[in-house]
């Protein structure tokens, strides 16, 4: 039996219209909101500078050392190594052999911490308030039809507020609709927003699945010392491979 | 995955993988925005919405792949069928079914 | 840093954008300095507006019109305050550029010394300062300079080819090639640095009084060889391949004896190329050649390059035909 519910068409220009349009316009406040709230790189002192570039001076070494010979790039890996293990570049030589900072402690961890916050936050708030404004508002009563089918476990959640057993679950409130904006949006937004946005969802997830952000190389809690020696270590394993062998047969190959 | 002494010769630009990328998403989820509009209209159901949104989204990789591929998948795409064909069908899947919702309900009265 | 990607315009563009400067000049005076934007009425602000800006001022020093340059730099620092590095940079530039004498260089000198003093990360006044050295003939110093920064910096490539260049005019022919290589080590792909590494190695051989190396010939050959790889029409590579070949086949016509005694020290480094490949890579380096400078600017070739080009292949084809 075809359930069919007759509904004013103001309807629609009165919910479903304003909730989308609500929820785009919290989208773009939230990204310039998040831009901002953000705070300035922290300057990194001179000796700071040179421990993280001279780590990045040995990753870089350990990953393109195809491209010089193998001499040049035996005496680079000696001056590296040695300066590694004795520490040359640290920012502060005294505080070798101690343990990592407590990222309670560490002011520069503080930071990270804190911007990592002030984003769930921004994403947080928005979201709730405008819940909170649906069920206030837009309750106990049915406005649109799915035009897909759904097990009867979501009736209760999409349902909220109208309380019968045997509507089809295809009827939800505008509570649904705000879920379906949720997701839906997302696209719409990296098209107005450009792609990395603070509106999106799935951005922010993955941005706290790696929150090394703005401090740079050295997570906090992490010993400088003990990166250059397993980077020292690193480098002694390569086996160098000269990309330069061989390419005069690869070009006459190319035509 | 090619092995290393092979993307040491032809290196893998990460620039350009993010461009292809995202050329790719723009285009999926503004043709499924359209499919939703469309479905809506037509007053299609449950399963032959879906099925028109899969049909679409196959008919638009077709073009993707003629004539801004040229063909040539290989040459853009490290794992074509995964990016090409099949990449963020899902992501466009929530615009089709918010349009499809929004035009269903608007058209159907 | 912006400031070398800005200077890649030519000079015939540079000279019609400073043209084009008072116009736009006065059609942005309203930008970013209103306190309350008024959307519609004045331009609304954004990056590149004031990239812009950075190329307009850079253009206007180098065409000379020095009173458009200190509007573009009154501009930037109303907007983003004398005390940000980058502004600081651009405004000693300025001040260099509209100095007078040696003596008021001296003077500028004196203020970046005294801004590093206070501040030794500031990397744009740091990079000015050895630009103002290099102008004031103080090489020497320049180098050691360029040579602390690097010991801090050390993956920061535009020193790096700064320094070889300034290797390369003191013929300090290792410590340039050094230069290169830590380069290449940041960016591996960059097929015009393994280019100008080839052209380093090959000026190398012909400016020192030996008879021509062939190892390091041979490994200039093999790096124009790379950046073709890596860029299939690229018009200094084919010019430096060309310019190496000959020269091998020259200096080696019979690959039998020479060949033999560098495959003997064969420490790490590479055989020598059999005198067949070079012959084949000559071949194709002149047909490649040929190609291009019938194409000429149609495809986006340089012209000075292009007129080179023809010239090393008639400079070649003229032996041939006595």
């Amino acid at each position: 039996m075809v359930q069919t519910i007759h509904r004013d068409p103001a309807l629609f220009y009165w919910i479903l219209f304003p909730i989308s349009i609500v929820m785009i316009l919290t989208g773009v406040l939230r990204h310039y909101a998040t831009i901002l709230l953000q705070t300035t790189p922290k300057k990194l002192t001179l000796p700071a500078l040179r421990e993280q570039r001279q780590l990045l001076h040995g990753i870089n070494l350990r990953t393109n050392y195809s491209a010089i010979s193998s001499a040049s790039f035996a005496a680079r890996k000696n001056y590296l190594v040695s300066a590694y293990k004795n520490g040359d570049f640290l920012k502060d030589p005294d505080n070798r052999g101690k343990p990592a900072g407590n990222p309670m402690t560490d002011p520069a961890a503080m930071e990270g911490m804190m911007g990592m916050m002030k984003g769930n936050m921004a994403m947080m708030i928005p979201q709730t308030l405008i819940m909170g404004w649906i069920n206030a508002f837009f309750a106990g009563f049915v406005i649109m039809k799915l035009p897909f089918p759904l097990t009867l476990r979501f009736k209760s959640m999409l349902q909220s507020g109208v309380a019968t057993r045997d509507l089809d679950v295809r009827w939800v409130s505008s509570l649904s609709w705000y879920f379906l904006n949720l997701f839906g949006l997302q696209s719409v937004f990296i098209f107005i927003l450009g792609n990395d946005n603070a509106a999106s969802q799935m951005a922010q997830q993955m941005q706290q699945m790696n929150p090394s952000g703005a401090g740079g190389m050295f997570q906090p809690g992490q010993d400088p010392d003990k990166m250059f020696k397993s980077e020292a270590e690193n480098l002694e394993v390569v086996e160098h491979e000269y990309i330069l062998k061989g390419v005069e047969e690869r070009v006459l190959g190319l035509v | 995955m090619p092995t290393e002494r092979e993307l040491a010769i032809s290196p893998i630009v990460q620039e350009s993988v993010q461009h292809n990328t995202r050329v790719i998403s723009n285009i999926r989820s503004l043709t499924a925005s359209l499919f939703g509009i469309a479905s809506g209209i037509l007053g299609l159901e449950s399963y032959a919405g879906f099925a028109f949104y899969l049909l679409g989204t196959f008919f638009v990789s077709v073009l993707i792949w003629a004539f801004l591929a040229k063909g040539k998948q290989g040459e853009y795409f490290q794992g074509p069928l995964s990016e090409l064909w099949a990449g963020d069908v899902l992501g466009g899947g929530m615009s089709f079914v918010l349009t499809w919702t929004l035009f269903y309900g608007l058209v159907r009265a | 840093m912006s400031l070398s990607s800005s200077l890649r315009h030519s000079n015939s563009e540079a000279l019609s954008l400073s043209q084009q400067s008072t116009q736009y000049l006065q059609k942005h005076t309203s930008t970013g300095t209103s306190t309350i934007p008024v959307p519609f009425i004045s331009y609304p602000e954004s990056t590149e507006l004031w990239l812009m800006y950075e190329k307009l001022l850079l253009s206007c020093l180098r065409a000379g019109d020095d009173k458009a340059a200190h509007l573009c730099i009154e501009k930037l620092i109303d907007r983003f305050g004398a005390t940000n590095e980058r502004i600081m940079g651009l405004r000693g530039l300025y001040q260099e550029a509209v100095a007078k004498d040696d003596a008021a260089l001296g003077r500028i000198l004196k203020e970046y010394d005294e801004v590093l003093a206070e501040d030794p990360v500031n990397t744009p006044v740091a990079k000015r300062r050895i630009a103002l050295l290099q102008s004031l003939s103080r090489t020497t110093d320049a180098i050691d300079a360029l040579t602390e920064l690097l010991e801090s910096s050390p993956t920061d490539i535009e020193a790096w080819t700064e320094l070889s260049d300034l290797y390369l005019s003191q013929s300090l022919f290792p410590q340039a090639i050094f230069c290169l290589e830590e380069v290449l080590l940041v960016a591996p792909s960059a097929w015009n640095i393994h280019a100008r590494l080839g052209e380093v190695l090959y000026i190398s051989v012909t400016s020192s009084n030996e008879s021509a190396d062939g190892k390091t010939l041979a490994e200039a050959m093999r790096r124009f060889c790379r950046s073709i790889e890596l860029c299939d029409d690229y018009l200094r590579g084919y010019y430096g391949l060309k310019m190496t070949s000959d020269r091998l086949l020259s200096a080696f016509p019979d690959n039998s004896k020479a060949a033999g005694q560098i495959l003997s020290t064969d420490n790490g480094e590479l055989p020598m190329p059999s005198t067949a490949t070079v012959r084949k890579l000559n071949e194709k380096a002149t047909s490649k050649l040929a190609e291009m400078t019938r194409w000429t600017t149609a495809r986006g070739y340089n012209y000075a390059e292009v007129v080179a080009a023809k010239e090393l292949l008639d400079k070649s084809t003229q032996p041939k035909q006595r």
